[in-house]
């Protein structure tokens, strides 16, 4: 798979090892790109040219093979695009928490900053955070311990598929059934999980990610939404959203466009009906391939205060700061993550001073690079180790 | 006395990054103004990545870090600082850090994080450890 990663090929000195904040890309995303630019540049859902109906095209292709990926019906009215995970999760808790007075938040203890700040915006009194075991996944009895406690009109669980400091994986089935059980709206960030393991995501009233940890461009995300919610109004009316307008009144579209005002990243969407072919050819064998390198990052790590289940492991630095030993590792052109990992609470939780170190991985990522990465980190160690 | 940019002469000598990064550890080991003992967390220097305190204390400064290279910048400002001439004190802003071009040698996070030293010892000398904002 590694050979469809041109930047693999342009800098073969490096070692990429921060596939958790984002993952290199698709060849094809990468022609797409140039080609719409080059080629097809112009809008959706205006415009009666040919051009305009290619672009509408491939907007509308890019919704089905997600459907198909995923295996949802009705992706025309559940696929969201946006932003980015940041903008669809706020969108999803505007719409949840809108016109509520009497709400409670329950948010995993492994929240992303964008999962939780959107909450805090809303006043911190609705918030409760779910425990996490010593293994590093929610503690769903805390959970269900917490809805039972909590008298509120509104509940809403708001949690993470897949730590981004833990690398592991929460029960999505058990949390869907004790989101029945209580009645409440569940918003899940799936950016670590999306295309790294099979999780059933249907039936959920709002789960986002990101295409750029998904080998495909930055700038642009999805929200999936329950039907449900196509009856309420968009979080930022606008162009797109909209089927007529008169000077009194206006009426929105029936499907997920409802949520797209404006111009969408359509150099990005374009991009997708491509890479979606290869992730659905390919999943098996990236899952297969992100499960070796999981086993081997955990034999390997010292330090690591969660065993990793997917895609990334966490350590906390024996000697020194993350920020030093991130730069030496920089000079040997390994590239990886240090610091609170967007995640401060938590990472301030198992290493108080020192923050943690990161290594993430993608589908182009060998064996070989997460031991040589390791290697380095030992070498750093001792490095620093003489000067402090 | 030397002035201050002739204290980074030597890192833009370094053909290899890792001996830039070594030296500038070394000088923590080294500095005078390294100093081991216990920190108020009041004297943590604001706007800092890395953990960075500092003191003044009969007319000299002192300071200690976490990070190693930190550390390395910090023995080495304050060093240079405790030695300077009246004049080279008072000539002494940020604009004398811009004016070396550090960014090859330091990301931009480090470069903040020596400004911002700067701006902590330029405030303490003025108003001394009482007044410290931090307090």
């Amino acid at each position: 798979m590694r050979n469809r990663f041109p930047f693999f090929e342009l800098n073969p000195d490096i070692i990429y090892l921060d596939s958790a904040a984002t993952s290199q890309t698709l060849d094809t995303v990468i022609q797409d790109t140039n080609d719409f630019l080059l080629n097809h540049k112009a809008n959706a859902h205006r415009s009666g040219h040919s051009m305009g109906a290619w672009v509408d095209e491939q907007y509308h292709s890019a919704k089905a093979k997600i459907g198909e990926w995923l295996g949802i019906n009705d992706a025309d009215k559940r696929i969201v695009f946006n932003s980015g995970a940041t903008q669809g999760l706020y969108d999803a808790i505007q719409l949840a928490t809108r016109d509520q007075d009497d709400f409670s938040v329950f948010v995993g203890g492994d929240f992303h900053h964008s999962l939780a700040l959107p909450f805090h915006s809303t006043g911190y009194n609705h918030c409760h955070y779910i425990k996490i075991t010593d293994s590093g996944v929610l503690d769903l009895s805390h959970l269900e311990e917490l809805l039972r406690n909590d008298a509120s009109k509104v509940k809403i669980i708001a949690i993470t598929a897949v730590g981004n400091v833990t690398g592991t994986i929460n029960d999505l089935e058990k949390i869907r059934s004790i989101s029945k059980q209580f009645n409440a709206i569940t918003i899940i960030d799936a950016c670590q999980s999306m295309g790294k393991i099979h999780h059933n995501y249907d039936d959920f009233d709002f789960v986002a990610w990101s295409w750029h940890k998904v080998y495909g461009p930055q700038g642009l995300g999805c929200l999936m939404i329950d039907p449900r919610w196509l009856d309420s109004s968009p979080v930022r009316p606008g162009g797109g959203s909209i089927t007529s307008v008169s000077y009194e009144t206006q009426t929105y579209v029936d499907n997920a466009q409802k949520f797209e005002s404006g111009t969408p990243n359509l150099q990005a969407i374009v991009t997708l009906p491509r890479l979606l072919d290869w992730l659905i050819i390919h999943q098996e064998q990236i899952i297969s391939h992100d499960q070796e390198l999981t086993k081997l990052a955990n034999s390997l790590c010292k330090n690591n205060p969660y065993t990793s289940e997917t895609g990334l492991i966490t350590m906390i630095p024996e000697v020194g700061t993350v920020e030093d030993i991130a730069l030496l590792l920089d000079v040997n052109k390994i590239m990886l993550r240090g610091g609170n990992l967007c995640a401060e609470p938590l990472v301030r939780n198992v290493s108080a001073n020192s923050g943690l170190l990161r290594i993430s991985w993608g589908a182009y990522t060998t064996a070989e690079e997460i031991e040589i990465a390791f290697k380095k980190i030992g070498e750093t160690y001792e490095r620093i180790s003489r000067f402090i | 006395m030397k002035e201050f940019q002739d204290l980074f002469e030597d890192l833009f000598v370094f053909e290899d990054p890792m001996d830039k990064y070594e030296f500038i550890m070394e000088q923590g080991s080294l500095a005078k103004s390294v100093s081991d003992i216990n920190f108020e967390e009041f004297e943590l220097v604001p706007g800092c990545t890395s953990r960075l305190w500092l003191r003044y204390t009969d007319k000299q400064f002192i300071c200690q870090a976490d990070s190693a290279i930190v550390k390395g910048l910090g023995g080495m400002i304050c060093d240079w600082y405790n030695q300077a001439t009246t004049s080279q004190r008072q000539e002494f802003t940020i604009e004398t850090l811009n004016n070396i071009g550090l960014a090859p040698i330091l990301s931009m996070g480090r470069q903040n994080g020596v400004a911002n030293l700067i701006k902590r010892i330029k405030y303490l000398e003025y108003w001394g450890n009482k007044n410290s904002p931090n307090k």
